[in-house]
């Protein structure tokens, strides 16, 4: 008896959405340009109601094991292929003390080399640079690599009677490419980048094409909080309302849709050009029209709202968006829907990449922790464009590096609205790492539904580092 | 000098008063459509090695010796705004000549480049 109880309990946990409000699948199919299927489907799973314990944000030690296990094992984005795209071209990534330069060693094959020589271990070059080498020479005692890791240079080898040449080649991280994106992982165990996304995320990212976007803006800036509640600010719209005030009048907030996939990605759906059910009955259609916030108004000029005849704002905005982005960028939008122009598509790649493939919020977000400091991190916003139909791949953007008290909105290139809204997202994160460790409770509390990817999140990271320590290993690492 | 060419250069316009009094020292060095966008040259002029670079929207010259170990930028990679150095991987500003990241710490020197008829004009000498 007691068991039929728990689980009729449990099938309803996770189940309750906002009341009163259509939900997300509603409001896309009611849309004229229909949505494809990676938007119209749902997968959400409740994962239980226990706390998140804080000591993961708070200790050092929680870090360091972060760092040789949770970061050593995991697929990362390193660069995008257009920031490599000729041979020799490299691109150094760095991550905690690890570092490897992403190197094209062919037309299409990229490696990602240790940085480091393999005689008294300088790094052969600087943490955050990119450029092009026929050979790889250490600036040290000058002994030098060639573009396909195969050692060039011993300088006075009648010292060096032990090194065998042939087993000094550089050793290598894994490398996989996808939508435009290089990926590395230093886990010679680690599953394929299919595998880890498993084949729906893989599906919905195929179908975005994101290999032919490029980067027209790319911002950066230290953040005075663990990564983790860096990552965490941006995985739900529940704190739309009070954060954002000025997003929540065109914003389907409380109604937003959220999914996981496996244990490395999830994503929410959040419609917009829709009114908050926070605010249903304080707000017309005109009003929604009038503030709807654009992630790339740049690419938009001669925007005239205004609404005729019993058409919702949801509809007007996605016709006129459609125009305008495709006469900003050059590109055919015919096709695509209503919801991909208008909507926010959030996706994480576990641990640290957002993918946001719509048009109108078309960023990419990358959260690394500042090596030197637990409770610091390094953010990244990348904004794609599509390739023009001319077919000539812009250069990407060079990073602006923003200092601590500085703005989004001071970002060249960066549209004021936007900037705004992350500053209001990342100024809230001092208080939250200050708190959890002024806290008399040593736990997070998540709701069911809206916080379910902070929960899905923290699972991979409850489970990456409950494993044992794994650094790179100069035998495998030479073996590719 | 045309419309044109000054928004390739950045360079002062005829009509400013300064045009006339610095152009004596201007070295004619290679006709600019032997230069096209993304190509680079290396020339030397009144025995300094100088570095014509010619990125997606404008003409440098700076000096093609890398600051750090004395090695040449020619075979570097060029981006909008800079260079790399191909031997160690410091960048150098085109613009300014700054030192963007080690090895290097010293900028390298940038010379006054404008485009006059049709040819790469450089001046060397302050
Ligand atoms: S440390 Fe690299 S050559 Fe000596
Ligand atoms: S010689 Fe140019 S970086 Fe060393
Ligand atoms: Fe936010």
């Amino acid at each position: 008896m007691s068991v039929e109880i728990t689980e009729r309990k449990q099938s309803a946990e996770g189940e309750a959405r906002c009341p009163g409000a259509p939900t997300t699948q509603e409001i896309i199919a009611a849309d004229r340009v229909a949505a494809p299927g990676w938007v119209r489907s749902e997968s959400y799973q409740y994962l239980g109601d226990e706390d998140i314990s804080t000591d993961r944000y708070i200790e050092p030690q929680y870090a360091r094991m972060e760092m040789e296990r949770l970061w050593t094992r995991t697929w990362q984005f390193a660069c995008r292929e257009e920031h490599i795209p000729e041979v020799g071209d490299y691109y150094v990534y760095d991550i905690g003390p690890y570092s490897l330069i992403v190197t094209r060693v062919a037309k299409n094959e990229i490696r990602a080399y240790y940085n480091a020589c393999l005689h008294r271990g300088t790094k052969l070059r600087a943490s955050g640079t990119l450029g092009n080498a026929s050979e790889f020479k250490c600036s040290f005692h000058g002994w030098s690599w060639n573009v396909d890791g195969s050692n060039r240079t011993v300088v006075c080898p009648w010292d060096f009677p032990h090194v065998d040449r042939k087993k000094f080649s550089l050793p290598q991280a894994r490398v996989e490419l996808l939508g435009g994106f290089v990926f590395i992982n230093m886990d010679p165990d680690a599953p394929t980048l299919s595998e880890y996304l498993g084949p729906a995320a893989k599906a919905h990212i195929d179908a975005w094409k994101l290999e032919d976007r490029y980067v027209y803006l790319h911002v950066s800036k230290r953040l005075p909080a663990n990564w983790k509640l860096a990552v965490e600010a941006f995985l739900e719209a529940y704190h739309v309302i009070q954060t954002h005030p000025q997003v929540a009048v065109s914003n389907g907030d409380a109604n937003s849709q959220y999914d996981i996939y496996g244990e490395h990605v999830n994503r929410f759906i959040s419609t917009l050009g829709v009114l908050s059910p926070h605010l249903y009955g304080k707000h017309t259609e005109q009003d929604i029209l009038e503030q709807f916030t654009l992630g790339d108004s740049g690419s938009v000029t001669g925007t005239k709202r205004t609404l005729d005849d019993g058409r919702t704002a949801r509809e007007v905005m996605a016709g006129m968006f459609r125009g305008m982005f495709e006469k900003a960028t050059n590109t055919d939008l015919s096709k695509v829907s209503d919801s991909e122009l208008l909507d926010c598509f959030s996706y994480t790649v576990f641990p640290s990449l957002f993918l946001f493939p719509g048009i109108s919020l078309p960023m990419v977000y990358r959260f690394r922790p500042d090596p030197k400091d637990h409770r610091a991190c390094i953010y990244e916003v990348l904004f794609l464009r599509p390739v023009p139909v001319d077919g000539k791949r812009p250069e990407p953007a060079e990073p602006v590096h923003l200092r601590d008290e500085q703005s989004f909105k001071e970002a060249e290139g960066m549209d004021p609205g936007f900037g705004a809204i992350l500053d209001q997202d990342t100024d809230n994160l001092f208080l939250q790492q200050e708190g959890i460790e002024a806290s008399a409770k040593r736990g997070l509390t998540l709701g069911n539904y809206q916080e379910i990817r902070v929960r899905h999140f923290e699972r991979s990271v409850e489970k990456y580092v409950a494993m044992p320590p794994k650094r790179p290993d100069w035998e495998r690492s030479r073996k590719r | 000098m045309g419309a044109f060419e000054e928004a390739l250069t950045g360079n002062l316009p005829d009509h400013c008063p300064d045009h006339r009094a610095v152009e004596g020292s201007f070295a004619r060095v290679l006709p600019a459509a032997e230069l096209p966008p993304g190509a680079k040259k290396a020339v030397e002029i009144a025995g300094k090695e100088v570095l014509l670079c010619h990125t997606i929207d404008r003409l440098f010259a700076v000096s093609n010796i890398c600051s750090h170990a004395q090695e040449k930028l020619e075979c570097g990679r060029m981006s909008k705004g800079w260079i790399a150095c191909p031997v160690h991987g410091a960048r150098f500003e085109l613009a300014t000549g700054r030192a963007m990241n080690p090895p290097a710490k010293q900028p390298i020197a940038t010379y006054p480049l404008r485009v006059v008829d049709g040819w790469i004009e450089v001046q060397v000498q302050a």
